[in-house]
């Protein structure tokens, strides 16, 4: 018994362990206890006594109140989350800690997206929570973006089944829940008691908030939310490796020595420069070499757009397909995934290539690389530009001169040609031209507004975005669809003072409406602007690029994208969520509906404009067929 | 049913049959030469497949509106440039009922 006594006091056994052993020494359970709570009293006064290091607390409670108490230490304001019965005690937890602020989401999906969006644009850690497998079934796709886009998400949902009733095909049961996720999380993890809950609450944020970022998975059975623990909590700072790490410096020299002795260097730019706040490192790198500047398909926009070596994004996966420059020799990727959607490398074997990323894992994958930079983003930028600055020449200045000069006149000229854009012959068309939408829109903005855009299939143009102090874009990489609504909300949280517009499909619309309930509820005043043709143009357009003259075509009988009949009304649904809105199908309606829409959040609430778009591209017709499933002609009651 | 009726199906089927016969001949036969042909081919093709062009069928102005919506895309051309393009696929791709009358 003394032996046991010990190891209780130096919490090497748990109560439980505790317990069952008195009790096997022979003692009764009532007398097992009573010791029991003698020795709370003891274990308290030595906790006391033991002065605990400056980020780490003692606690004794609920494993749920523990659950809440490493979220605040791990720095989480908010708590993203779908009813959940089986958390009763993370929400009694939660009602005398003020600091953690519970939004309650109506769908999962929606849910996390305004995880992500806020996450995304505050830079600061939050969690979403759903009810067990079946609210995790639901946040999966969303977790599938955060995983592609490297958003660092802790997503928690409890097992439904009891530790001592788990493995038996209970109600919403699933075997292995955590395993689940696994393949798009950096760690999911199963709690396997529940004074371990902080440990592996704290051990998420760090693998999520390590770069490269990525989501984490948390889970424990239900029951150990009601489990009384003595557990440590401890502060993020304690544990976080803070993986911030520079460039090998021969590397350095190397590259540097690359771009001097470069004819025609581009630097590809990323998503990392936005994350790590290092954008005017790019821009500064940028002009010491007169290196023009792209981006392929990314999140944020990386570089201002007016700048004048910006010689816009790569049109078709490969940087040989600019219009300008032509015969790139050196490559430099900054921060950029490099997301690869055709069998050739975005940067042909003939270009030295040189990448620069904290994400190691996927460096050298496709493209060969010359002077691999594993590195944070802005630490390798300030070593690349003191070592070209080091090595620049009299002569290497002047002939960077005379590039960014050669450069300047095509981004002029580009700019001229991009403004054509308003002689398309239906400019001025009802149903409106996709491209006077966007358009409109881009006039209307604010010149800081940031702009959640979820509509894919349109072209994008005439923002001039500018991470540097003007108009932000927050685009998508995953794809899963349904997330721009519930990302605008999450930004608008996070950005109370921009004005946050978002541009959606409507497909991509009616996938995650429900967030627009929690812009209402919150007051969150954000501008959304569905492009509403009726239809998945992405998906017709795709589908006829795989089979050019087939079936479909001839026929005109397209089974899969042909959103009308009936048409659906977005300004209605939104009506249905507590957020105004109407619906606009001409330009000068258009210009009216965005001052409307305009005054409403000016006044603090959030507007909808559901813009009727035509449909173009190949194939359609004015009436699309539908499949002719109609149940009319079977039913022999009227019921 | 009258003898019509039961033949309606069968001559629904062979004109069906044979327009989707053109259809498919169409899409083997290559792009006829004409002004504007090689411009199409330096600008358009980095991004478009040959055979997703053969099944757009427009007229000038169509196919006008199409070039500048492709401005919106990050295309880079001038006017004069569309212009040609346009005349060149308004003649070489028309709608299916203007080169049927033909």
């Amino acid at each position: 018994m003394r032996e046991l006594v010990a190891r209780y006091l130096s919490q090497s056994i748990s109560r439980r362990g505790f317990l069952k052993g008195l009790t096997q020494a022979g003692l009764s359970v009532a007398a097992a206890q009573s010791i029991l709570q003698s020795l709370d009293q003891v274990a308290h006064a030595q906790e006391a006594r033991r002065a605990a290091p400056e980020g780490v607390k003692l606690f004794q409670g609920k494993g749920a109140e523990a659950f809440a108490e490493q979220l605040i230490a791990s720095g989480v304001k908010y708590v993203f989350g779908n009813s959940a019965s089986e958390d009763a005690h993370f929400y009694d937890a939660l009602v005398d800690r003020p600091q953690l602020k519970y939004v309650l989401t109506p769908h999962e999906g929606p849910g996390a997206a305004m995880a992500a969006g806020y996450v995304k644009a505050s830079g600061e850690p939050a969690i979403v929570m759903q009810a067990g497998f079946v609210g995790l079934a639901n946040a999966i796709g969303q977790m599938f973006n955060a995983f592609k886009e490297q958003t660092p998400l802790v997503f928690y949902s409890y097992r439904t089944d009891q530790t001592r009733r788990s493995g038996r095909d209970g109600f919403e049961e699933v075997a292995n829940q955590e395993q689940v996720v696994q393949p798009i999380t950096k760690y999911s993890w199963l709690a396997r008691r529940a004074d371990m809950i902080p440990e592996t609450v704290r051990r998420a944020f760090k693998a999520a908030w390590t770069a490269p970022y990525g989501p984490a998975y948390a889970s424990w059975h239900a029951d150990m939310n009601d489990e009384n623990v003595r557990t440590e909590i401890i502060a993020h700072e304690k544990v976080d490796p803070r993986t911030r790490v520079r460039p090998n410096p021969k590397e350095v020299e190397r590259a540097a020595k690359l771009l001097v002795e470069a004819k025609t260097p581009v630097m590809i730019v990323g998503d990392e420069l936005y994350k790590a706040k290092a954008v005017d490192k790019a821009v500064k790198l940028a002009e010491l070499l007169g290196m023009s500047v792209t981006q392929v398909r990314q999140m944020f926009a990386n570089f201002p757009e007016s700048h004048p070596l910006w010689v816009g994004t790569i049109p078709s996966s490969r940087v040989d397909s600019l219009t300008y420059p032509k015969d790139a020799d050196v490559v430099i990727n900054v921060g950029n995934k490099l997301q690869h959607n055709t069998p050739a490398p975005i940067v042909a074997r003939s270009a030295k290539f040189i990448d620069l990323r904290n994400d190691n894992w996927s460096m050298g994958n496709v493209i060969t690389t010359e002077a691999p930079l594993f590195a944070d983003v802005a630490y390798g930028l300030d070593d690349l530009i003191a070592a070209v600055e080091g090595v620049m020449t009299p002569a290497l200045r002047a002939k960077a001169k005379e590039r960014a000069d050669e450069t300047r006149k095509f981004t002029e000229q580009a700019r001229v040609l991009r403004a054509q854009i308003v002689k398309n012959p239906d400019w001025n068309a009802s149903p409106l031209l996709a491209d006077r939408l966007t358009y409109e829109v881009a006039q209307f903005a604010e010149k800081d507004a940031i702009v959640v855009h979820e509509a894919g299939s349109i072209g994008f143009h005439s923002f001039n975005f500018n991470p540097l102090g003007g108009r932000e874009l927050f685009f998508y990489y995953g794809a899963h669809l349904g997330s721009g609504v519930g990302t605008a909300a999450g930004v608008k949280l996070a950005r109370p003072n921009q004005q946050v517009i978002c541009l959606v499909g409507d497909g991509s619309f009616i996938f995650g409406p429900t967030a627009l309930w929690n812009m209402a509820r919150l007051e969150l005043p954000v501008i959304t602007i569905v492009y509403n043709n009726h239809a998945y143009s992405g998906p017709h357009s795709r589908a006829i690029n795989n089979s050019p003259g087939g079936r479909m075509v001839q026929t005109g009988k397209f089974m899969h994208d042909y959103l009308g009949n009936p048409d659906m009304n977005m300004a209605s649904i939104a009506k249905g969520f507590g957020v105004d809105g109407e619906v606009v199908a001409a330009p000068g309606q258009l210009k009216e509906a965005l001052a409307r829409a305009k005054r409403a959040t000016q006044d603090g609430k959030p507007y909808l404009i559901d813009a009727q778009v035509r449909r173009t591209g190949v194939g359609w017709a004015d009436a699309p067929w539908t499949p002719p499933i109609r149940i009319a002609q079977e039913r022999t009651r009227k019921v | 049913m009258s003898f019509l009726r039961l033949l309606l199906p069968l001559f629904v089927f062979t004109v069906l049959s044979a327009f989707t016969a053109v259809k498919a001949a169409e899409q083997s036969q290559p792009l006829p030469d004409g002004p504007g042909k090689d411009l199409l081919m330096s600008k358009c093709f980095q991004c478009h497949s040959e055979g997703m062009w053969k099944d757009q069928r427009l007229d000038r102005r169509g196919w006008e509106a199409a070039l500048y919506r492709m401005i919106g895309r990050g295309a880079l051309w001038t006017e004069d440039e569309i212009n040609t393009m346009a005349s060149y696929l308004g003649t070489a791709l028309p709608p299916r009922e203007a080169k049927a009358s033909k």
